[in-house]
């Protein structure tokens, strides 16, 4: 105690002298903390998360389905010379799951580049299928081929994407960059094989493989900009027919995807002329073909279709600022594509004969479109800007003579859009825009669906004008508002609401009438740096009035209009309500949490009457679909020290359906396809992480 | 020796004394020595007020791009912010400390376009190259408005992330992303970006690819053909029956069938079924066209078929 006494004064002052001294102590520390602050840091995440219910929907897209743990590996690990600016990165997640991504990226930034990325994506099928079917996963299948039923509930694809790529900066302002990626993508998934009265379950083999490949020459000058390249693709199919054994008769082999090429050829660029005028074009030129080997034998003799698409594009653009406060915008783009693929006889006589549907040829569709755009915008006081422009779009598409759709060789939509816009303001920003739309084209062709040209002409059944060809009308009212009240609070409204009128011709028949509504309003409020919390709210509906007939008589397409075949009209109505909430929070300095709370509820609606005659007896009842999922998340990090800690994540997740698709179908070989119509999940995840530079 | 304890006792505080006030001494003379630059070149000028602790933490841009000083093209503070020398040597008679030159805000005085144009200086190329025809600039849309320029982690840049900072703005989307058919985006298997590339491009919607079939193509090359039976609304948009956010209908169709392809498709025949007696039995046509896969259950090749046998019609059955 007295040694204590006697070393206590000396000891203090020398400690307060040394402290003094040292200087670089603190200084060191200091060092550390801005190392820490302004290099690359790394982190790495392990642990395991366990599901607590088998499950359709949630795990669908990660594979987390079945009850039981599953490995939770994460992490980025980047590090950089900061010598000669070389960065490696090393990009995992999920790793343990089955939709994991692995990425190397090794860069020596501002010269080369290359990078290597796997992503694994499954899809699985959210339902369970019963069925007798034999040889699931295989382009041979045998309806009924099964003694007994057996269930699946593991249908699902499989992609597995790898892309290689490489870049590199070359002088006087040039680049090079390569990327090639190729996909697979395996599994089955439901399928089917039908006529009147009889529908067989199939499982669509798949083993596709895609390839991509872009090289891209690039050049930036202080004015001009340039990217000039080639993209291949490629896409093989593994499995080009599906052998049915015991099904429909007439309707074995069925065609699966052939696989097919294509290349393009395409240079873009931009360029100043002025500080205020920039005008950007790009051209390019693709060739598709698709040469795959038929799966029986053609009439024709051909061995293939020998599929030849060819398409030619143009644009040009010009962007300027001709006073300070006005802006204009010019774009026009052409777009050609001809299918040039040779027309053959693929059904000749007496096989295919007036009256028909069909001539027996293929039909190689070919689009010829226009895209042109003038928006002024002129800048008022108050930070207001006031916009007007002109949207125009036409297409032209190739016809044929015997068709059993409306067709119009020609359709043109022009949008008038006028709107005030604030951006920039301290408190109040926000758009209202109103835009009106108007399409309409050449008139529908005489429809030879029945009968052959004159003199024995009968005209076909031509009644309804397609949605994508129809005169339509369209109204469309645009709002949002950003509102900064306080600085903690944000409030942010927006409203997105159109009307289409279309033009059903003279038979009233088709879809007369679609609406759209969305109204969403966000709230964010930070109550310190460490605690913020937001909500949101959203409704969308959108609605579809259409109506057609039943057994319209092929010559003429004249409707019955009886009560047991009458003109009958569908409403259709789809609203969703959601809502959100979001909290982030730091209640000490080890401890940081985040809560997200999702809920929707859908409704779909099929109301159904009929028109003509009104007192038609036929049932028109379709029960309404109701949809709601909940999805709860919670997690938690407390910091055992400055760079590792522990991380806890907590979800509910919550999927209930009324849903009848599949509840009362039984297929004609006594397939049924079932999903649990309530389905809660809850998943726990802990984790150790650890950050390093 | 106890002595010489004693002495040392006295001594060594007093030369340790000594010793910091010459230190401290030197510190001082140090820190009228020019401040050191802590992540950029000329830095010093900013990073004496603007550190990690206020509103704006600037210091984690050394862990970016932007701060790899190795790179020769690595922008200073001012080649963004501009000199801002008033805001530096804020004036005697200044009640408050000017903005700087350029402030990256929707509530800074500096224009969408001045605010930009700093970016475009160095990032004009590439993929940037249509920007100013943009649907995004033309609204005013700001770089900064979606990118983090001074974070570590720049949340739109990360597919898992990205989603929610497009949901901003796009409203309608954040709802149709969670509908029961839906791409993989809440997962973060499938990102805006892979479709659209936010900073313009000559396709509609600022898709990746020129038109709407070949950004779908990217990943569906299986529906591109062209087949001996084409189904025509597959080569024109295939948006005509799909919305890619999400819908409640089966493979993302805007809606279900028979209502979708009774929309096009002429009443002979069967086409203007009335659907119905959905909770009844059977594979009558009524049911058919609405329950299980609705219309394609009999047309399963609905995106077209390369068969090319003599029965089969144009009605994608095989």
């Amino acid at each position: 105690m007295n040694l204590h006494t006697r070393y206590a004064v000396p000891l203090t002052a020398m400690a307060a002298a040394v402290l003094s001294a040292f200087g670089p102590a603190p200084a060191r520390a200091a060092d550390d903390e801005i190392t820490a602050l302004t290099k690359p840091q790394s982190e790495l995440s392990l642990g395991g998360g366990f599901v607590f219910e088998d499950n359709q929907r949630f795990g669908r897209y990660t594979g987390l389905r079945d009850r039981g743990l599953y490995g939770i590996l994460d992490f980025n690990l980047v590090k950089r010379d900061d010598a000669n600016g070389t960065w490696l990165r090393f990009f995992g997640r999920n790793v343990g799951f089955d939709d994991r991504e692995l990425r190397l990226d090794i860069e020596r930034q501002g010269n080369w580049r290359f990078f290597v990325d796997f992503s694994q994506t499954p899809n699985f099928i959210p339902y369970t299928v019963t069925t007798r079917l034999l040889g699931i996963g295989t382009p041979n299948q045998t309806i009924n081929g099964s003694p007994a039923f057996a269930s699946y509930d593991d249908l699902k694809t499989r992609r597995d994407t790898w892309t290689v790529g490489a870049g590199t900066n070359l002088p006087a302002g040039f680049d090079l960059q390569v990327r090639y990626r190729n996909e697979k993508k395996e599994g089955s998934r439901p399928w089917g094989q039908g006529v009147f009265g009889t529908i067989n379950f199939l499982a669509e083999p798949i083993d596709y493989d895609t390839d991509q490949l872009e090289a891209i020459l690039g050049y930036t000058g202080e004015r001009l900009q340039l990217q000039g390249g080639y993209y291949g693709t490629s896409f093989k199919n593994s499995n080009l027919a599906l052998n049915v054994t015991g099904g429909v008769a007439g309707l074995s082999p069925m065609a699966l995807p052939p696989g097919n090429e294509s290349w393009q050829a395409f240079l873009g660029g931009g360029y100043n002329f002025t500080p205020t005028t920039r005008g950007n074009f790009k051209v390019s030129y693709a060739h598709q073909t698709q040469t795959e080997g038929f799966i029986v034998s053609s009439p024709t003799g051909r061995a293939n279709l020998g599929g030849d698409v060819d398409t030619t594009l143009a644009q040009l653009g010009v962007a300027s600022r001709p006073m300070p406060k006005l802006t204009l915008n010019a774009d026009l783009r052409y777009v050609d594509r001809k299918d040039k693929t040779p027309i053959a006889q693929y059904i000749p006589p007496p096989t295919v004969a007036a009256p028909g549907t069909y001539d027996g040829t293929n039909e190689p569709r070919s689009l010829e479109q226009w895209f042109g755009k003038l928006e002024a915008s002129y800048q008022l006081p108050m930070a207001f800007r006031v916009i007007g422009a002109i949207d125009y779009q036409q297409v032209e598409r190739n016809v044929y003579a015997v068709r059993s759709v409306s067709i119009r060789d020609k359709t043109e939509e022009t949008s008038y859009r006028a709107e005030l816009r604030r951006s920039f303001a301290e408190q109040l920003t926000g758009a209202l825009a109103y835009i009106y739309s108007q399409r309409d084209g050449s008139s529908f062709l005489f429809n030879q669906l029945y009968g052959t040209p004159p003199p024995t002409l009968t005209p076909g059944s031509n009644n309804i004008a397609p949605l994508h060809l129809a005169d339509r009308d369209r109204d469309r009212l645009r709002f949002s508002l950003n509102w900064t009240p306080l600085d903690p609070l944000s409030v942010q409204f927006f409203a997105d609401v159109a009307k289409d009128s279309y033009d059903t011709r003279s038979t009233g028949l088709g879809l007369h009438d679609g609406k759209f509504q969305n109204y969403s309003i966000d709230a964010a409020y930070a109550f310190s740096p460490d605690w913020q919390v937001s909500a949101w709210y959203s409704y969308n509906t959108t609605t579809a009035e259409q109506s057609t007939c039943q057994a319209a008589a092929a010559a003429g397409g004249v409707c019955p209009a009886t009560a047991a075949n009458p003109i009958w009209q569908a409403n259709l109505r789809n609203t969703s309500n959601a809502v959100g909430f979001g909290l982030r929070g730091k209640p000490s300095s080890r401890i940081e949490i985040g809560a997200d709370l999702q809920y929707q509820e859908i409704v779909d609606k099929y109301e159904q009457s009929p028109l003509a005659p009104t007192t038609s007896t036929v049932a028109f009842a379709v029960p309404d679909i109701n949809t709601k999922l909940t999805t709860i998340k919670l997690w938690g990090k407390y910091a055992l020290e400055k760079n590792s800690g522990i991380r806890v994540d907590y979800i509910y997740d919550r999927f209930k359906t009324d849903d009848w698709t599949w509840t009362t179908w039984v297929y004609s070989d006594g397939t049924t396809v079932s999903q649990d119509p309530r389905q809660t999940v809850n998943f726990l995840g802990v984790s150790y992480y650890y950050r390093f530079q | 020796m106890r002595r010489l304890n004693r002495r040392f006792a006295m001594v060594l505080p007093a030369l340790a004394l000594a010793l910091g006030v010459a230190v401290a001494a030197h510190g001082q003379q140090a820190e009228r020595a020019p401040r050191k630059d802590l992540v950029l070149k000329g830095d010093a000028k900013c990073t004496r007020c603007h550190d990690e602790t206020e509103e704006y933490p600037v210091l984690a841009i050394g862990k970016t791009k932007h701060g790899t000083v190795a790179d020769a093209r690595t922008p200073t503070c001012t080649s963004c912010h501009g000199e801002s020398e008033i805001h530096v040597s804020k004036p005697a008679d200044a009640k408050e400390r000017p903005k700087p030159e350029r402030v990256f805000s929707t509530k800074s005085a500096t224009t969408p376009e001045a605010q930009n144009q700093a970016c475009l200086t160095c990032h004009q190329g590439g993929k940037r190259i249509h920007w100013q025809s943009s649907m995004h600039a033309s609204r005013d849309t700001t770089c900064v408005a979606c990118h983090q320029v001074h974070a570590a982690h720049d949340r739109v840049r990360d597919k898992l992330t990205q989603p929610d900072v497009c949901f901003t703005c796009h409203k309608d989307q954040r709802a149709q992303i969670n509908r029961p058919s839906r791409h993989p985006i809440r997962e973060g298997k499938v990102a805006c970006s892979d479709c659209h590339n936010p900073h313009g491009t000559i396709g509609p919607a600022m898709m990746v690819r020129d038109t709407v079939t070949d950004t779908c193509y990217t990943c569906h090359m299986e529906k591109r053909g062209p087949f001996v039976r084409n189904h025509p609304p597959v080569q024109e948009n295939c948006a005509i029956c799909h919305n890619p956010h999400g819908t409640t209908n089966a493979n993302l169709l805007r809606q279900r069938p028979p209502y979708l392809c009774q929309e096009c498709h002429e009443p002979t025949s069967h086409r203007g079924t009335i659907p119905g007696n959905v909770l009844g039995s059977g594979v009558g046509t009524n049911r058919a066209v609405i329950m299980a896969r609705g219309c394609v259950n009999c047309h399963t090749n609905i995106h077209g078929s390369n068969n090319p046998a003599l029965t089969n019609e144009r009605a994608f059955r095989r």
